[in-house]
């Protein structure tokens, strides 16, 4: 079970809902994945393209909440505003800051989601920043009152994995709220290997929505989420620069004589 | 919808001109552009709305709204 401040997840992975090829698409995806947060953003309402409306078919999910995220806000301003109209419709706690106002790299603006941030808090979200893999920044936004931290593994939607990963690992030493690798994997070992080094959880999107098949890859990287907790548990043997034999060197077999 | 003897209000909606003609109501609007109460999240020149206060708002001339819905996002 993943505490993330009042609200307790059965399911160490996040899923977003971007870029499925349809709501149908999606919805295989979600169930097969044993997710029980997903991520969904804002947008305009238009009624030539109601269908992109997923409020319904969201709501038909048992066990999973929403995670409104403020993607498209350029400042802290934004953000918020974007936070309260998604507490509007998703009535959860949940919110997903995010503020990335270049769209070359989508890296997060770490000044203005600190900023945000601030305001979320006292409004009583549980804030999950979405950062760069920076654990001044992570230890900064814990000690405002951040439910958890999502620093990434490489830039959103480019699937090059945990490149991250020596930032990731002080993160989760200094942490004291859950970290959580959002945004760069790949596939379903990328997710185990951030569950056994210690993240608590992973948000996917890109690797599963364009998957050849979202709902296989969405079990996949169930399974892999459970496996890197499960050996996160078991704890990993240490290393060693030197080989250790695993099987006893007695000579036997000796043909000196 | 349209109350006698009441003009056609302008208004900005998702930064597009539009011309209401019901009640001033936002659920007169909502109905007027086809949008689902319960699915949509409502700001009103810059300010959210709770839906809970909706009721209790009325539209006047050259109001700003912006009528948010979910859509697929990571």
């Amino acid at each position: 079970m993943l505490n993330i401040g009042d609200q307790k997840l059965g399911s160490r992975l996040f899923l977003g809902t971007g870029k499925f090829s349809s709501t149908r698409a999606m919805i295989d995806a979600v169930k097969a994945s044993g997710t029980e947060l997903v991520t969904v953003a804002l947008r305009r309402f238009n009624r030539e393209q109601a269908e992109d409306d997923l409020y319904g078919p969201l709501s038909e999910l048992k066990n999973v909440r929403l995670m409104p995220n403020t993607s498209g806000a350029m400042n802290a301003k934004e953000a918020i505003r974007a936070a309260l109209l998604g507490r509007e419709l998703s009535k959860s706690p949940f919110v997903k800051l995010e503020i990335h106002p270049n769209p070359h790299h989508l890296l997060p603006d770490p000044i203005e989601t600190y900023e945000a941030a601030i305001e979320l808090v006292k409004q009583e979200f549980l804030v999950l920043p979405y950062i760069p893999a920076d654990p001044v920044l992570a230890k900064r936004l814990e000690d405002i009152g951040c439910a958890a931290v999502m620093p990434l593994g490489a830039a959103i939607g480019t699937g090059k994995g945990l490149s991250t990963a020596e930032m990731i690992r002080i993160i989760i030493r200094d942490a004291n709220v859950p970290v959580v690798v959002d945004a760069g994997l790949r596939s379903p070992s990328e997710a185990a290997c951030a569950l056994e080094m210690g993240c608590d959880a992973v948000l996917v999107n890109s690797a599963i929505a364009a998957a050849e098949n979202p709902a296989a890859m969405g079990a996949a990287f169930k399974t892999g989420v459970e496996a890197g907790r499960m050996a996160y548990n078991a704890g990993l043997m240490p290393t060693s620069e030197v080989a250790v034999a695993s099987s006893p060197l007695t000579r036997f077999l000796s043909t000196s004589d | 919808m349209t109350r006698k003897g009441m003009d056609e209000m302008k208004l900005t909606v998702n930064g597009e001109e539009h011309d209401h003609q019901g009640d001033g109501s936002i659920d007169a609007l909502l109905e007027e552009l086809g949008a689902k109460k319960e699915h949509t999240a409502l700001m009103l020149n810059g300010t959210v709305i709770p839906s809970e206060d909706w009721n209790a708002t009325t539209l006047k001339e050259n109001d700003e709204i912006e009528m948010l819905v979910f859509v697929g996002g990571g």
